[in-house]
């Protein structure tokens, strides 16, 4: 069964890993970046490895984003739709597990991924089965 | 200064990594922006630490990051303002992918100079824009070239980024019914950026060699992208076939040095033999346009060892063609001049004579240059004299003014 476990940061969470100052978040320190690389592409590896891996990707930052919206009727593009505190998609994993209980176990894991103090303190992580068909929509 | 070698190098990249930032981020104005900052950095880092492995790859990823910071504080901005940057999705860009399929693969640096051309632009915008993004010079180094103040090339250069933003042109090659005028126009810019630099209609130089050598780089750029196309190869044949003759077109003093006049021997041998070539290939394969006909009358002349040796007739054909394609006050002067060389010089003053009333020239120096010279070739001093005097009171350049104002006066005491 398919699930997806979703990371989400802000803009200003994406500056912070860059080294800069950003009021109210530790800021990053190459070591610190480097550390949290490690630590992501080994957990990468090992679902790899385990065949539960389906697909793993970073998004880059939110102010790269375009929002398509219709606005009377027209596609309107908007550029760099968030605000630089909100929360939105950061990268994702597709996995395959047994469980529910699995794959909860699988994004547990995320909670070790190391980082300068205080920088996961309002940290999220999400996990959502994916519907294996168009009948699991339907209810 | 930055060596040379590491100049050409960041020059010949520019419109690569703006093209790879573009084409991945969007934000044609700010990424243009972004490319800048990471030459400059690049032009300030390399020289001491040396050029990186991969020169290409460190500038995309400097001008990347560059254009998150440069999109960060302008959204923060925006959203201070409360100024949500939208904009309606063109219609164009809704075409079926089908409809993409010829254009893929494409160059970007084709593209760009395409975008930098785009017909929302004033001439003067497309030619700051095109020596910026395409060309990689600096703003600075574009407004010297024009002589006029940085802070409005800065304007200008601003202006045509937002011009290409409203207009909506997405990060492709246009459409394939579009190319051939959008082709033309892209010639005609790399044409008017040659002509200023060799014509220099203002200021105390004859002609301003930077500006010349960056539009023969620029057309060789688009001869390597598009060489199958007869116009592209007529344009670059043609900005070589004049270029050959800039040594001998000045005397020691600056002062201008008429074709007739000029020491053949300091011809660039090498530039007129590649100019004939690419002329002489170009010729036989499909319609031939103006670039192709002008790059023929210019090979005329190169290719004669003298003055007097020089094929008029044939050269009077050619403008006969020539203003048959492209109907043209400067065309129809130059082929006065070949009338009057191939059946003497009062069929040119008699073709003079209808010019007159064309208001495009009736008041352009050259007219008046062309008059005094076809007077003096019909034992008319005075009158030549007059010609030559109010051609000189007409003319831009400083250079010009002295030359035309030399020739009345050697008719002056006879």
């Amino acid at each position: 069964m398919k699930y997806m476990i979703l990371l989400y940061g802000s803009q200003q969470d994406y500056d912070a890993l860059t080294g800069k100052a950003v009021p109210g978040k530790p800021a990053w320190a190459p070591a610190d970046f480097a550390a949290m690389g490690a630590f992501m592409a080994e957990f990468s590896r090992d679902l790899a490895e385990s065949g539960e891996l389906v697909e793993t990707r970073g998004l880059t930052a939110p102010v790269h984003a375009r929002r398509l919206q219709l606005i009377q009727g027209a596609p309107v593009v908007t550029d760099g739709p968030y605000a630089e505190t909100q929360e939105v998609l950061a990268g994702y994993w597709i996995v395959d597990c047994e469980s529910f209980d699995r794959a909860t176990q699988v994004a547990g894991r995320l909670a070790q991924c190391p980082g300068p103090a205080g920088a996961a303190a309002d940290a999220v992580i999400d996990v959502r089965p994916v519907a294996e068909s168009r009948d699991e929509l339907e209810v | 200064m930055p060596d040379p070698g590491a100049e050409d190098l960041l020059r010949r990249l520019a419109p690569q990594v703006l093209g790879a930032v573009v084409r991945r981020y969007g934000h044609f104005d700010t990424a243009e922006d972004a490319v800048q900052e990471a030459l400059l950095a690049a032009s300030v880092q390399w020289p001491a630490a040396g050029v990186p492995a991969d020169p290409r790859g460190w500038l995309i990823k400097v001008a990347s990051r560059r254009l998150t910071d440069l999109l960060r504080s302008e959204q923060a901005r925006q959203r201070r303002e409360d100024a949500v940057a939208r904009w309606v999705l063109p219609g164009e860009w809704a075409a079926p992918a089908a409809d993409q399929a010829g254009r893929a693969g494409a160059d970007d640096t084709l593209i760009l100079l395409f975008l930098c051309c785009h017909p929302a632009l004033s001439p003067a915008s497309q030619i700051a824009l095109t020596l910026r993004a395409v060309g990689g010079l600096t703003t600075a180094e574009i407004a010297r070239a024009f002589l006029v103040p940085e802070a409005t090339m800065t304007r200008r250069i601003s202006r045509a980024k937002q011009g290409i933003k409203a207009s909506g042109a997405p990060f492709s090659m246009p459409a394939p019914g579009d190319l051939a005028v959008r082709l033309a126009a892209v010639l005609h810019v790399l044409y008017l950026i040659f002509n200023e630099g060799y014509v220099s209609t203002t200021g105390p130089d004859l002609q301003r060699a930077d500006l010349v050598a960056e539009a023969i780089r620029l057309a060789r750029l688009l001869h390597r992208l598009l060489p199958d196309d007869g116009e592209v190869t007529g344009l670059l044949a043609l900005m070589l076939l004049t270029d050959a003759r800039r040594p001998a077109r000045t005397g020691p003093h600056g002062e201008l040095v008429p074709m007739a006049e000029q020491d053949r021997s300091r011809w660039d041998a090498a530039a007129i033999a590649e100019g004939v070539a690419l002329i002489t290939g170009a010729l036989p394969r499909g319609a031939t346009g103006p670039y192709q006909l002008q790059a023929a009358i210019a090979a005329v002349h190169d290719e004669a060892p003298t003055a007097e040796a020089t094929d008029w007739p044939q050269i009077m054909a050619l403008y006969e063609v020539l203003l048959r394609v492209s109907e043209n006050p400067v065309v129809s002067l130059n082929q006065a001049v070949a009338v009057a060389m191939v059946r003497g010089p009062q069929a040119g003053l008699d073709l003079l004579a209808g010019l007159a009333s064309d208001e495009r020239i009736a008041s352009d120096h050259r007219l008046h240059a062309v008059r005094g010279h076809l007077l003096e070739m019909a034992g008319d001093p005075a009158a030549a004299r007059a010609a030559y005097q109010t051609a000189a009171e007409r003319a831009l350049s400083l250079p010009q003014q002295r030359y035309l104002q030399a020739r009345a006066n050697r008719l002056g005491d006879r």
